[in-house]
């Protein structure tokens, strides 16, 4: 008997199940939404480019996918990846096979990563080739923020998935609610949004092509490099946090 | 190899679920009777490893029932009736099988002996979804099964399945205990226990109230009476031979009919025979009614209360 065999086993049946689940055609629409939100705005119609690329970046980049579809994208699959297992009783036929628990966070979680990437890397890819010249731009510049935003979301809501019960409705109004509120407060507490140092990376590459940020009031970035290992710091985080809140908790409402 | 409760207590918050509870169950099935909301579940879930216990320490042989070590040696068939309905009752045993760490080729091997062992191998293809309840139970006892486990925790295994179906899995139950599996079926069905069962734990309240074979309990409640029918030609003679016996506490007299209550079977069944004997009374029909589990359940509950 072999543990690999059967972190391969679920990671693939996790991952089998995640991509044909209604989470899948849920999130179609949003993604739909931004495509024609795209179409009809004709970023390529703007003749100077610092100032179409400004617009692109605060309008599509930092408000409707950094802000948006990378958190929703995320929580749809992280919190589903155990969340729905819990939620249709079926975690207790993986709970009481030979497979140490934090093999089985392990291998939800890997199975969740590439899936929630894939989409958001993909669907990034496609809108920015629908913008134009300055989604290609955006394409080079913006991918590692939206690369690390991604990991930090994934690895906190299978934190809130092994935590909450009702982990979904709590990622939602945490990524619609808490973040948006958080990464608009004035001072220091936006630092708690991941958000935050999502757009602290997105100003520091876009800032030499013409993007400008909000009065430094309203919005203090933090260096990127700080950003972006802050954001790794979180996946690795919460991933750790969720791996260990999982091995150790008791899920009682299984049967 | 034996599973092993000791001195296991576990709180809810400021509820208690079991309290104290101590016994070791070997190879044979034995069975986890109790009413609604007396432990059952809580017990299995220890011993599955779903809980841990807030005192004391529940083993699969030597190891910790919680650690994924221990799990190699159990099959657990739950109650609920929940699955990946997308998939074929051969596809989730395959699953459950691989996810115990077996190649593909020994998973498939695997799957058909279980499913051929719980009488699924023709309907093994059929969707989960679309499975009766009775076929949906036995696809449980087969991904319990499949790892070949030494230790099987049945929950409920034969709730909903048909008389053939149930005669089919106690056959099975019996053919595993045989081989020297421990099974521990929690179950609230008393002809169940009575007929499949090496041995029984009584549970009520968190306590667990006896343990033994149903003779032993009985043997047990000695404090007990037990009623015993008596249908004879001439019941006001042998009532009248029987109040001098000084283990009867009743008689009852329903015209051909007696119902003695008393409380030491053995010495009343062997006057009884001498009566009979001594003074020619032809008893055409002896019973005693209440050395069920049902009675004996009854009795140690409110023993325990």
């Amino acid at each position: 008997m072999s543990l690999l065999r059967a972190w391969s086993t679920l990671f693939m049946l996790s991952f089998r199940r995640l991509l044909w689940s209604v989470n899948t055609m849920m999130i179609l629409f949003p993604l739909t939404g931004c495509a024609l939100f795209l179409l009809r705005r004709r970023y390529q119609s703007i003749t100077r480019f610092p100032r179409a690329f400004d617009l692109f970046s605060h309008e599509f980049v930092l408000v409707m996918f950094a802000s948006f579809i990378v958190p929703v994208c995320a929580l749809a699959y992280a919190t589903t990846s155990i969340g729905g297992d819990r939620e249709d009783r079926t975690l207790l036929f993986l709970l009481v096979r030979p497979v140490p628990r934090a093999l089985i966070f392990l291998a939800k979680f890997t199975a969740t990563l590439p899936l929630v990437l894939g989409l958001v890397m993909g669907s990034f890819y496609v809108y920015c080739r629908l913008a134009g010249p300055v989604g290609q731009l955006a394409m080079q510049i913006y991918q590692p923020a939206i690369f690390c935003m991604t990991l930090a979301y994934v690895a906190l809501f299978h934190l809130f998935a092994v935590s909450f019960r009702y982990a979904t409705i709590l990622a939602l109004v945490y990524s619609l609610f808490m973040e948006f509120f958080l990464g608009n407060m004035p001072g220091i507490i936006k630092r708690l949004a991941v958000n935050y140092y999502g757009r602290s990376l997105i100003y520091d590459v876009g800032v030499a092509h013409g993007v400008q940020p909000p009065s430094s009031q309203l919005f203090d970035p933090v260096p990127a490099q700080t950003a972006m290992w802050t954001l790794l710091l979180i996946a690795a985080v919460g991933t750790l946090a969720g791996l260990i809140v999982f091995q150790r908790r008791e899920y009682r409402d299984l049967t | 190899m034996n599973l092993t409760f000791s001195h296991v207590t576990k709180f809810y918050g400021p509820v208690i679920g079991v309290n104290d509870v101590c016994c070791t169950i070997g190879p044979g099935i034995t069975a986890l009777f109790g009413a609604n909301g007396a432990g059952k579940s809580t017990l299995m879930k220890l011993a599955s490893g779903q809980l841990r216990p807030s005192q004391g320490d529940v083993r699969i042989g030597t190891l910790r029932a919680w650690s994924s070590r221990a799990k190699r040696h159990v099959g657990f068939c739950p109650d609920l009736n929940r699955f990946y309905e997308e998939m074929s009752g051969r596809e989730f045993v395959y699953v459950m099988a691989r996810l115990s760490g077996y190649s593909a080729r020994e998973a498939n091997r695997r799957t058909d002996d279980a499913l051929e062992e719980v009488g699924m191998t023709a309907r093994g293809n059929r969707k989960l979804a679309g499975c009766s309840h009775g076929m949906r139970q036995r696809i449980k006892l087969a991904q319990a099964m499949v790892h070949d486990p030494s230790i099987l925790l049945l929950d409920e295994p034969t709730s909903g399945i048909d008389p053939g179906g149930r005669h089919d899995i106690s056959e099975l139950l019996a053919r595993l205990a045989q081989r020297g599996k421990t099974i521990l079926v929690s179950t609230h069905i008393l002809r169940e226990v009575e007929s499949l069962a090496n041995s029984i734990l009584m549970v009520s309240a968190g306590r667990l109230i006896a343990s033994g074979t149903l003779a032993e309990i009985r043997n047990l409640l000695d404090s007990q009476p037990f009623t015993v029918r008596i249908v004879t030609d001439d019941p006001r003679r042998l009532a009248a031979l029987l109040v001098e016996v000084p283990v009867v506490q009743s008689i009852q007299l329903r015209l051909d009919t007696l119902l003695v209550r008393t409380i030491n079977p053995a010495y009343f069944f062997s006057e009884l025979g001498n009566l009979v004997r001594q003074h020619g009374i032809e008893v055409r029909h002896l019973e005693t009614l209440d050395t069920g589990a049902g009675a004996v359940f009854d009795y140690l509950q409110e023993d325990a209360a």
